[in-house]
């Protein structure tokens, strides 16, 4: 894992580990190329998923993040390499009024699906796609429904957090707590 | 109508020519989504040419229940009872790697008999969730007796799951930091804490010897069986490097002959302690995915007996504070669960819940195959294939 890290930061200055998991920010405009790299070079030829974070101050759903951030897209991927146990996030950052990006399906033909599933959820727009259509929802489904302004029925009702439940935790034992044997 | 015995027609019938190239016209044929052998609710529309099936299009989202947003307006202890439910032929196996990943953000560290725990009960879902498959999986190709030996015996390992957890499906039993006292074990106080119940050793070793005969009594009932043989060998070969770019992990990738196993790759658990194969198939084919499934109940049952052996004693509970806020960061942690890599993304915030939860489930990018296998397959082949993928549409949809 570490000799690993050290050829991905040859590559990649501002990789960081953490968990046990190598991050990697990258430009939106190096999406294609950073993945074929990675996939050719690197060995990481299994495509675990792709996803997107709205980040967003203004929510209506959950709670604000603490600190003030800028509202965009940040989309990832999940890399790793099924000999080792090296596993690679790869992170872009697009903006809102944009929000389009290449489609990763050349590369990896898993991403297919993951990206639908991005596009009916946060309303990215994956180029070259051939097939961009809802993957879950309805035809006729208006809206994006993991954007923070995409607010649940339920909590219009009963807002978030509401009376969070906190269960009492046993005290410390004096016991070993085993009655079996 | 063209009467057939008019003189007049007569003669044109005669001298209709028999046109060699018969020209078909493709039927298009849509499967479920109430369909017995689609374990739920998908739905298939594929394009058939005689026998021969192309342009498969898997239509998602009757299950889907939007765990993602639901998340984000739930703190930690919530979501643990939702993610219960996304495969919930192995419930308990879904609990593990959310838990861990909000434990590995927190920083806490579980005691080791809470993880002994937590590793039995991982792997009788494993072996459970395989049960299934066992009857499932003959019954989708014909056979009909397997299926009430699976039950049977499926019924035990759950019987033992019950006792610990109070539930059979959706145990709901893991804490942040480590496991809360057993249904079965009788009342605690403070001074006492009882966490496994009376006689659960015992039991555990009658039911997993079982396990070990269960499986060897489906390689001979399933496996030599000649039709089984017929209907699987050969059907539905996927490549290993076809399988790695579509994220196809679990038995599936194994039988295609990678020895990928994140118990061994990954410390979510401490399957280091034990000794265990991993077993790997050769061909890819429908034959070799359900063998490799068999022979994993095996392994399973034999790390269940030695962790049993070697449980140490100890509490159940790290300490943790009492309203769980999880620390700012995120984290990707991955378990090998029945139907392979499942994982939670969680992006904290330092929130009663978390900012985002991306759930990877192993059964979505493995059903996500299926246009590429189904591809020319024989009409009655798709069932087989579609089988020997053992998905369950609440871990497909999520």
């Amino acid at each position: 894992m570490e000799e690993f890290f050290n050829n991905i930061k040859e590559s990649f200055k501002e990789a960081t580990l953490e968990f046990e998991t190598i991050n990697i920010k990258i430009d939106s405009t190096e999406w294609i190329d950073v993945h074929k790299k990675l996939r050719d070079e690197f060995n990481l030829k299994f495509f675990s998923w792709l996803s997107a974070i709205d980040w967003d101050n203004e929510v209506s759903v959950g709670e604000a993040p603490k600190d003030s951030v800028s509202p965009s897209f940040e989309i990832i991927t999940c890399l790793s390499d099924l000999d080792n146990t090296n596993l690679v996030t790869v992170s872009t950052s697009i903006s809102k009024s944009e929000p389009n990006i290449n489609s990763l399906i050349d590369v990896y033909a898993g991403a297919n699906w993951h990206e639908r599933e991005a596009y009916e959820m946060f309303g990215i727009n994956f180029e070259n796609h051939p097939n961009l259509e809802k993957l879950y929802l309805p035809d006729g489904y208006e809206g994006n429904p993991m954007l923070k302004s995409f607010e649940l029925i339920s909590r219009e009702v009963k807002p978030w957090p509401g009376d969070v439940d906190v269960e009492g935790m046993p005290e410390e034992s004096e016991s070993d707590g085993s009655v079996d044997g | 109508m063209v009467n057939a015995l008019d003189p007049q027609n007569m003669n044109r019938f005669s001298e209709a020519s028999v046109s060699v190239e018969i020209e078909t016209e493709d039927m298009t044929l849509n499967i479920g989504p109430q369909h017995p052998s689609t374990h739920g609710v998908l739905r298939l529309v594929a394009k058939v040419d005689g026998e021969k099936v192309h342009d498969v299009k898997p239509v998602l989202g009757y299950m889907h229940r939007g765990y993602e947003k639901l998340a984000e307006v739930r703190s930690y202890p919530q979501i643990t009872t939702l993610v219960n439910r996304i495969d919930w032929v192995a419930g308990f196996s879904n609990e593990i790697p959310f838990i861990a990943g909000a434990e590995r953000l927190m920083e806490i560290e579980v005691p080791e008999r809470a993880k002994h725990i937590r590793l039995i009960l991982t792997e009788m879902a494993r072996i459970s969730s395989h049960f299934v498959f066992n009857g499932a999986y003959a019954l989708e190709v014909g056979a009909l007796t397997p299926i009430f030996y699976a039950m049977e015996d499926r019924e035990r390992v759950l019987d033992l799951i019950e006792s610990v957890t109070g539930g059979r499906f959706h145990p709901n039993f893991n804490r942040i930091g480590g496991v809360k006292p057993a249904a079965g074990a009788g009342p605690t106080s403070k001074k006492n804490i009882q966490d496994l119940p009376a006689g659960f050793y015992r039991d555990t070793k009658v039911a997993m010897e079982k396990v070990i005969q269960a499986a060897d009594q489906f390689q001979n009932l399933i496996g030599g069986n000649e039709v089984f043989k017929k209907r699987t060998k050969n059907v539905g070969v996927l490549t290993a490097e076809t399988a790695e770019a579509y994220g196809v992990s679990g038995p599936i990738l194994r039988a295609s002959g990678v020895k990928s196993d994140l118990r061994t790759q990954t410390d979510y658990l401490p399957y280091d302690q034990f000794d265990y194969d991993i077993p790997v198939g050769e061909n890819g084919d429908c034959y070799d995915r359900w063998d490799v499934r068999v022979k994993e109940m095996v392994e399973s049952a034999k790390i269940v007996l030695q962790a049993i052996d070697s449980m140490p004693s100890g509490p159940l509970q790290a300490k943790v504070p009492k309203v769980i806020k999880v620390p700012q960061g995120r984290t990707y942690v991955r378990a090998e669960n029945p139907k392979g890599e499942m994982g939670y993304y969680i992006v904290s915030d330092g929130g009663l819940g978390p900012y985002r939860l991306k759930v990877r489930t192993a059964s979505f990018s493995n059903v996500s195959i299926l246009p590429i296998m189904l591809e020319g397959a024989l009409l009655p082949d798709l069932i087989a294939i579609m089988g020997s993928l053992d998905f369950v549409l609440g871990d497909v949809d999520r």
